[in-house]
């Protein structure tokens, strides 16, 4: 059980404070209602670029990181299709040092040419670092723009391409700014030995005096439901031939998204897998196998992936591959295995809950679904999930028409 | 009225609490360490082996360590999975150059039972050729993998340049897998799991009774302790560069031979590693990354095995840009070593690296993990109150004499691939 306290500013700031008596460390963190699918079409990566900017200096704050390390502390954040986090690590005696700088970046930034030139070509060398220049490196941005014909999520946070980065523009990243970030469209969670009062007043010391603005409306094109199976095949450089089943699933707020995502656990587990076990040991078809989910707010997608064995064909493995989806939907999982899992989840969750992090970055998550103690009711939900929920799930999970399927085939002589 | 240009009060850190885990001994030199008041229900076993790549092939250590539980006369692999998903158990093994290092993370309350099964697979393993083949397959598709990134590629060139002439040196090439045999893996597995373990580090809250049980156990595994030969370095520095024609970037490795923490100047060379790229306000990335944009980032370390060091900088960049990094990388080395250190900057990294410590010591898992750094060494935890006074008390002359003594340009090593 993770206890925790809310409260709100009057510009709209929502605030999780959780005590932890132990450590001799704070945790800051801020989660902002913004990610890649708040961007325009034409002016993809944007939030990302955007949590690079973030680092640049603030309105009366020339250098974010400097004060921070001076402060003993350290911080670094994420853009994801959904939101963009912040976090800072550091001191618990020091805790008014994270809590001036992230105030002044919520007030305003430097907005310095310098700034954005410098962050416009860190952010290309990462996409050729992380998506161009890696083996496989670009199948998600493939799977997007597969699996979503209108939603956002057809693009992913590093951008569509290099040339939206290239031409971001002071006025736009301003406008970005102006629109996202404010009080009432983040969530700030302390984490530390501490009262509330003394959060309460310091919080409300740096915080209060941001301006209030009106939290936009988010109204995202609805992506439309498939009508039929979609396939792609596209040819790479690459040492083995790969493939990516992806189902479309429902939304984080769905009690289906709990169904999804331990089925994933079941189908994907390693060594033991039915699909492990036929497709790796028995026939040989593959090297390697997965599931998961994508586990993001919109409705996500439910993933099967692998690599080919050389010299077998994405025929024979489409077989396997609907056989195995079949066994699913008509045989229940035994009791036994679904214990396993369960119990498996249980010890990956007291794991999770051990770092400070991972809790002030989950509660700030469940408040942005809605009530920050759905981190103490997830447990529960997987807990009593019965193997034939699952095979009703699945049933309608695996319907061919929801599902698209991206092949990477090997180049010759590659 | 807030002054949001004033930065608040600073308080800075004097002293921390450092912990040492109970001790039991196996046997004679192979000891057992505990910490055991965790306040919640994790509990976290590390069983290490002699069993590092060095210690024969790269090939056999980690084949072997991929097999460990691959099934016995009676169970097979499947099996033994299962019954270790059966009490919620997570496995992990991790290969380095001098351990191999078996990781058991469970609920305390099955722990020991997560303990029993793995005993069992890794005492009756017989190394199925089945199992054999299939790792063996599923490795050669990940090293095909491997082999087309530009850092991998640097990587391996300059550990083969550093360690030239030692089994340091060695990396597993496509070829290893078409000549190992299953018979190796037993005998290596024989002498180096079987009679290799020498050391536990055990985490969780559960009775005295328990850790007995589980130290009465390990004395099935033991052999001698950890002590991996001493190699000779040739020291030669080597410039290379290895054209990628289809990479979009190119991977930059510059490094040389160094000392680890017994050495009177580690402290300080830590210091001055940490100004020049040892964190995010760092010379390289300041210079590198925030003022030319070269880089997604770049860094430079210090990694440490039971006799030497070594130094790293690592990065990769944009291809049109690789002379001009290798330029400004000198460039700042030969700032360190000719222009003192701003007191502001010295300050502000000396503060940032105690804030660190006292994260590296906050909870029973981070100390365990600080307390092993020093023990590898034969050192006790009193390294961490020096380490404080060094930190508090160094200079920018003594910086700069770092810089000079240790980081002569030439000294090091280059290799690029893009």
């Amino acid at each position: 059980m993770i206890h925790f306290e809310r409260f709100k500013l009057d510009n709209g700031l929502t605030v999780l404070f959780h005590k932890e008596a132990s450590t001799p460390m704070a945790v800051v963190n801020l989660l902002y209602d913004v990610g890649a699918r708040d961007e325009s079409e034409e002016k993809t990566g944007f939030a990302h670029l955007f949590e690079h900017l973030m680092f640049g200096g603030s309105v009366n704050i020339p250098d974010f990181d400097g004060p921070l390390q001076a402060a003993g502390g350290e911080s670094n954040a994420f853009t994801s299709n959904d939101i963009t986090n912040y976090y800072d690590v550091l001191p618990a005696h020091n805790l008014d040092t994270a809590l001036w700088l992230e105030s002044d970046r919520m007030l305003s930034l430097a907005f310095t040419d310098k700034s954005l030139e410098v962050q416009r070509n860190v952010v290309i060398e990462e996409f050729k670092q992380r998506y161009l220049n890696q083996p496989y490196g670009d199948v998600w941005m493939e799977i997007r723009q597969l699996a979503y014909t209108k939603h956002p999520y057809k693009w992913a946070t590093i951008g569509k391409e290099i040339k939206h980065i290239e031409d971001a523009k002071m006025s736009d990243v301003k406008a970005f700014f102006k629109k996202h970030y404010h009080p009432s469209n983040c969530i700030l969670c302390v984490i530390g030995n501490f009262e509330l009062d003394y959060v309460k007043e310091r919080v409300d010391h740096f915080f209060g005096s941001i301006p209030k603005a009106k939290k936009s409306a988010r109204i995202l094109p609805l992506e439309p439901a498939q009508d039929r199976f979609k396939s792609k095949t596209i040819v790479r450089n690459v040492p083995a031939d790969a493939f990516y089943y992806a189902f479309k699933m429902p939304e984080r707020k769905n009690p289906g998204y709990y169904l999804a995502d331990l089925l994933s656990d079941i189908m994907g587990r390693e060594k033991v897998s039915k699909m492990y076990v036929d497709l790796v040991k028995k026939q040989k078809l593959v090297s390697e196998i997965n599931a998961y989910i994508t586990g993001s707010i919109d409705e996500g997608l439910f993933m099967i992936t692998g690599k080919l064995n050389e010299g077998k064909s994405f025929a024979d493995l489409d077989k396997e591959i609907w056989k195995i989806i079949a066994h699913y939907t008509v045989t229940l999982i035994s009791k036994k295995e679904l214990e396993q899992i369960k119990i498996k989840l249980r010890t990956a969750r007291a794991f999770q809950d051990q770092g400070l992090l991972n809790r002030a970055m989950n509660l700030s998550f469940f408040e942005l679904l809605g009530d920050a103690n759905g981190i103490n009711e997830e447990q529960e939900i997987y807990q009593s999930i019965h193997a034939e929920d699952l095979r009703i799930f699945a049933k309608q999970l695996f319907i061919k028409k929801n599902g698209v399927l991206l092949k990477v085939k090997k180049k010759k002589n590659a | 009225m807030l002054n949001r240009q004033v930065a608040p009060k600073l308080t800075p850190i004097k002293s921390i609490d450092f912990s040492v885990p109970e001790m039991v001994e196996i046997h004679a030199g192979i000891p057992l360490y505990w910490k055991n008041n965790i306040a919640n229900e994790t509990a976290k076993m590390e069983l290490h082996f002699n069993a590092g790549t060095t210690i024969e092939t790269p090939i056999l250590a980690s084949l072997t360590a991929g097999l460990l539980i691959s099934g016995t006369k009676t169970k097979s692999a499947i099996q033994i999975h299962h019954a270790l998903d059966a009490v919620g158990a997570y496995y992990d093994v991790s290969v380095s150059q001098e351990q191999a290092v078996v990781t058991l993370y469970a609920l305390n309350s099955y722990l020991k039972q997560a303990f029993d099964i793995f005993h069992e697979a890794l005492t009756a393993a017989i190394f199925p050729e089945k199992e054999v083949q299939e790792i063996c397959n599923e490795r050669q598709e990940k090293l095909k993998v491997q082999l087309q990134k530009v850092n991998v590629l640097a990587q391996r060139k300059i550990q083969q340049v550093l360690f030239e002439e030692t089994p340091y040196s060695q990396v597993i090439s496509q070829r290893d897998y078409a000549t190992v045999k299953r018979t190796d893996l037993i005998e290596f597995h024989q002498k180096h799991y079987l009679k290799g373990l020498s050391k536990v580090f055990l985490v969780g809250d559960f009775s005295k009774d328990v850790m007995l049980d589980i130290k009465t156990a390990c004395a099935d595994f033991v052999g001698k302790a950890f002590q991996p030969e001493n190699c000779t370095f040739s020291g030669k520095a080597h410039i290379e560069h290895q054209e990628k024609s289809d990479a979009l970037q190119t991977a930059i490795r510059i490094g040389k031979i160094m000392f680890n923490k017994t050495h009177p100047d580690f402290i300080s060379f830590s210091v001055m590693n940490t100004i020049l790229g040892d964190y995010f306000g760092s010379r390289l990335m300041s210079n590198i990354r925030e003022d030319k944009g070269y880089t997604y980032g770049i860094g430079s370390y210090m990694m440490e095995n039971t006799h030497f060091g070594y130094f790293m900088i690592a990065t990769e960049v944009a291809k049109e840009v690789r002379e001009a990094t290798i330029q400004e990388v000198k460039n700042e080395l030969e700032r360190l070593q000719t222009e003192l250190v701003p007191a502001e900057e010295l300050e502000l990294v000396k503060s940032y690296l105690l804030g660190q410590l006292l994260k590296a010591a906050d909870g029973p898992y981070a100390m365990l993990d600080l307390f092993s750094g020093v023990e590898l060494h034969g050192m006790d935890i009193s390294f961490y109150n020096k380490y404080i006074q060094k930190v508090q008390e160094i200079t920018a002359e003594e910086i700069r004499e770092m810089a000079c003594k240790h980081l002569d340009w030439k000294s090091l090593s280059i290799i690029s691939v893009g």
